[in-house]
């Protein structure tokens, strides 16, 4: 899978960015979602296979407690939220990992759940890490209010009108979820047991399902709210108004380690959309239609950088600097000549020295989205089986391991490890929680018990080893003598054959900024309102903008 | 909303446990907990990564992995890497004298040299010292069989298994190979085996799984308030 993008169309090969300029923090910290990212794929699909979805059991009492199950039918598959709402003391909110209750609870059942299921997952799911699911559930999730919105919103419904625009568009969710479970957590089950479906087989789609039916509980839950308070008064939410609803998520550092664990999986992401964008720069010229949808595309960037709002130093600037490049590249391309060769690559090239960091980024999504029918396919190039990478190939002799150390990781190989800067962090997971946490070396204990997320630092440590071995040896007898250059050895074979594998940048520097790596996975996901709360945290919404399941037969797609 | 004081993620095992006694567990959890315990008993990175492959294969065909895995890991932990690693060369590997082949090290090391002279070859024999809980070497082998079609026999004093694919085979090489430290011989010829299909989850055992937690929570620092402060929000999200 992991080269299928690149090598059925070499005559884009001139177009591609290669990963020494794509694998940067500082550009991967710019990544915005696309219409390859995860949700969109799923909701496409969910479209195109007219999938129906229904809310066979709402059972919720008028302190907002009790559950409801969204079914949603494929084919011959049946795939069922099963929510759990709650009525959560305010000084128990919190959307920390560490919390232990929420205001709804969350599983997504493989099939239609019976009376006994509801019973089990009851004692189980509201629990979230400390009960227990089965191999029926596929993910376990949770989610808090927007306490100010969520009032607001019942509010206004239930004195028969409309809540204020202006504060849905200032939050944009009525509920955040947290933690989103999958891939057998809790004893749910296995990806490897569910990815030959195809309806599942991109990855995340379980998740994306997941968190897409809770959208449609939380504006369920407020109406049912509304209703409780106003009686006959109550009215529903505005479908405009409710479609600029998306669900908000907080994530912190426990998702930032996923794309270092994850080498092809990152390297099939990065590649399939890389080869998006060499596909639009290499037409020779650009259809009526598509310079319109470009437009369209831009209009809706700008408006989305418009309300795109956050406190933060670090993002503050970005955001600046976005809406700058996107009112250039209006500018620009209001009087560009599509008539020229290559159009798309021209305008690609102009953004390149023109443009910031978030610019470029934001018009590599732009650019794709008029050219579904170019473009889409690559979607089903996004998963990847990982098991067969997993083997080391012992009988690779010392100089090939050397070259693939040479022209994969020179900028691990320049990075000076004896300095306290570029050494000044280290990753480890908590005893509290099991969750990866940043630490200090200088300052904080444990670095003893640092986790192996520097690629770069293990990197120089066997290149060092190499150093002292016959170039003839096979890398069989360095593993035998060096066992703890396994690890590592195993991610160079990897990087080999899949060259955007790696992250090429120090995780474990005095600047490095965790966000960085949240922002290209959760872009992958088809995160937007990226707004960070630390160094190490963030908010973002998914799914803003988005159909309902009600809307998703009319043919209404982001 | 009643909390229980357990939880999964504070490297308590009570929550996996249906009956007090045993319970099922993913492949993925599996694999995690058995990696996670692997570093903890002094395993390297890389190594620890093969304990969890080999402990969620045994799994995913109906053995007992963890169990397996704990029991060699509970003999081995502390013991320094040239006393667990073979001496290779063809036809023959050994054990440091008086010592018995760590199987997580034995098993990848076999895998890394398939391909090399000193590897397993069909049409011959490899004689290799005393090993520790030899059942776990069957996930390796079974890849090595898989991809280089090879039919490979499993040889001790008193028995013999011929990993063949088959369901059968495979739970009575299991059995026969559990517990055991015994010198065996490989021998192969070519030949396709099965692809093996899965066997039924096994249950783990609550004590197993609580040894395993110990020895993985030996890879997590205790949190300090400085680490807790930056991960997530500190103030109240009713917002």
């Amino acid at each position: 899978m992991s080269q299928s993008a690149h090598d059925a169309t070499s005559q884009t090969a001139p177009f591609r960015r290669p990963a020494s300029e794509v694998m940067h923090l500082d550009r991967i910290g710019c990544s915005h979602p696309t219409r390859l990212s995860f949700l969109r794929s799923m909701l496409r699909r969910l479209h195109r296979e007219n999938w129906k979805v229904d809310r066979p059991v709402w059972e919720v009492d008028a302190t907002g407690s009790g559950h409801a199950v969204y079914r949603t039918r494929c084919g011959d598959r049946t795939y069922s939220l099963v929510a759990f709402a709650h009525d959560l003391p305010e000084d128990m909110r919190s959307d920390r990992v560490i919390a232990t209750a929420w205001d709804a609870t969350f599983t997504l059942f493989d099939g239609e759940p019976t009376q006994a299921d509801i019973v089990r997952l009851r004692d189980n799911v509201p629990l979230q890490e400390a009960g227990r699911i089965t191999t029926r559930e596929l993910t376990l999730a949770r989610a808090n209010r927007s306490v100010r919105l969520f009032h607001h919103v019942v509010g206004a419904l239930s004195q028969g009108l409309q809540p204020d625009p202006a504060e849905i568009a200032d939050i944009g969710y009525l509920m955040r979820t947290t933690a989103v479970y999958g891939s057998g957590k809790f004893g749910a089950a296995d990806r490897s047991d569910i990815a030959d479906r195809p309806e599942l087989a991109a990855p995340f789609q379980v998740e994306m399902l997941t968190v897409w039916l809770i959208r449609a509980f939380t504006v369920d839950i407020v109406e049912h709210m509304a209703v409780v308070q106003g009686g006959d008064r109550a009215v529903r939410l505005d479908r405009d108004l409710r479609r600029s609803l998306g669900v908000g998520n907080s994530t912190g550092l426990g998702m930032a380690p996923f794309i270092v664990r994850h080498p092809v999986l990152l390297n099939n992401w990065m590649i399939a959309r890389e080869e998006a964008l060499a596909r639009v720069r290499a037409q020779s010229g650009a259809t009526q239609p598509a310079v319109a949808g470009l437009r369209v595309a831009l209009d809706a960037a700008i408006e989305n950088a418009r309300v795109w709002t956050s406190q933060h130093p670090l993002q503050v600037p970005k955001l600046a600097a976005l809406r700058d490049d996107l009112r250039m590249l209006s500018d620009t391309v209001d009087t560009w000549d599509f008539g020229q060769p290559l159009p798309w690559d021209a305008l690609w090239r102009w953004s390149v020295d023109v443009l910031s960091l978030e610019g470029q980024e934001a018009l590599l999504s732009i650019m794709l989205e008029p050219h579904g029918d170019l473009v889409d396919d690559l979607a089903d190039c996004m998963s990847a089986d990982e098991a067969p990478s997993f083997r080391i190939d012992g009988a690779m002799c010392v100089r090939d391991l050397r070259t693939i150390l040479k022209q994969n990781y020179s900028w691990a190989l320049s990075i000076d490890f004896t300095t306290p800067e570029n050494i000044a962090r280290f990753w480890y997971v908590s005893e509290e929680k099991l969750e990866p946490r940043l630490g200090e070396r200088a300052t904080e204990e444990g670095a003893t018990l640092e986790q192996p997320l520097c690629i770069a630092r293990l990197v120089a440590e066997l290149d060092e080893t190499l150093q002292e071995r016959d170039e003839d040896e096979p890398v069989a007898a360095v593993l035998l003598a060096h066992p703890e250059h396994r690890y590592v050895m195993r991610r160079v074979q990897i990087a080999q054959n899949h060259p955007f594998a790696e992250v090429q940048d120090n995780l474990i520097s005095a600047d490095m900024l965790p966000i960085d790596l949240l922002r290209c996975k959760l872009s992958f996901f088809g995160a937007t309102r990226f707004d960070p709360r630390s160094d190490r945290w963030v908010r973002i919404n998914l799914f803003q903008g988005a159909p309902f399941p009600d809307e998703i037969e009319q043919g209404y797609l982001p | 909303m009643t909390i229980a004081p357990h939880d999964q993620t504070r490297g308590d095992s009570t929550p996996y446990i249906e009956d007090g006694l045993s319970a099922s567990l993913s492949r993925n959890e599996v694999a995690s907990l058995c990696m996670k315990a692997a570093r903890g008993a002094g395993m390297s990175w890389g190594l620890a990564e093969e304990a969890g492959f080999a402990a969620a294969w045994l799994v995913q065909h109906g053995i007992n992995g963890p169990s397996h895995l704990y029991a060699h890991l509970d003999q081995a932990q502390g013991r320094p890497w040239g006393d667990l690693c073979p001496t290779v060369s063809p036809g023959a590997w050994e054990a440091p004298a008086g010592r018995a082949l760590c199987p997580i090290a034995l098993g990848a090391t076999l895998c890394d040299y398939a391909e090399l002279p000193e590897g397993i070859k069909a049409r011959s024999s490899l004689e290799i010292g005393k090993v520790d809980h030899p059942v776990l070497l069957i996930p390796f082998l079974a890849v090595i069989a898989a991809s280089n079609d090879l039919l490979i026999d499993i040889v001790w004093t008193g028995g013999m298994v011929t990993l063949d694919g088959r369901s059968d085979t495979l739970m009575h090489a299991a059995h026969a190979l559990a517990g055991q430290q015994v010198p065996i011989t490989l021998t192969a010829r070519s030949g396709k085996p099965q692809a093996a299909t899965p066997g039924k989850v096994p249950k783990i055992s609550a004590e197993i799984i609580a040894a395993l937690n110990t020895l993985a929570m030996r890879t997590t620092v205790p949190s300090s308030e400085s680490s807790r402060a930056g991960a997530g929000s500190t103030t109240t999200d009713n917002d």
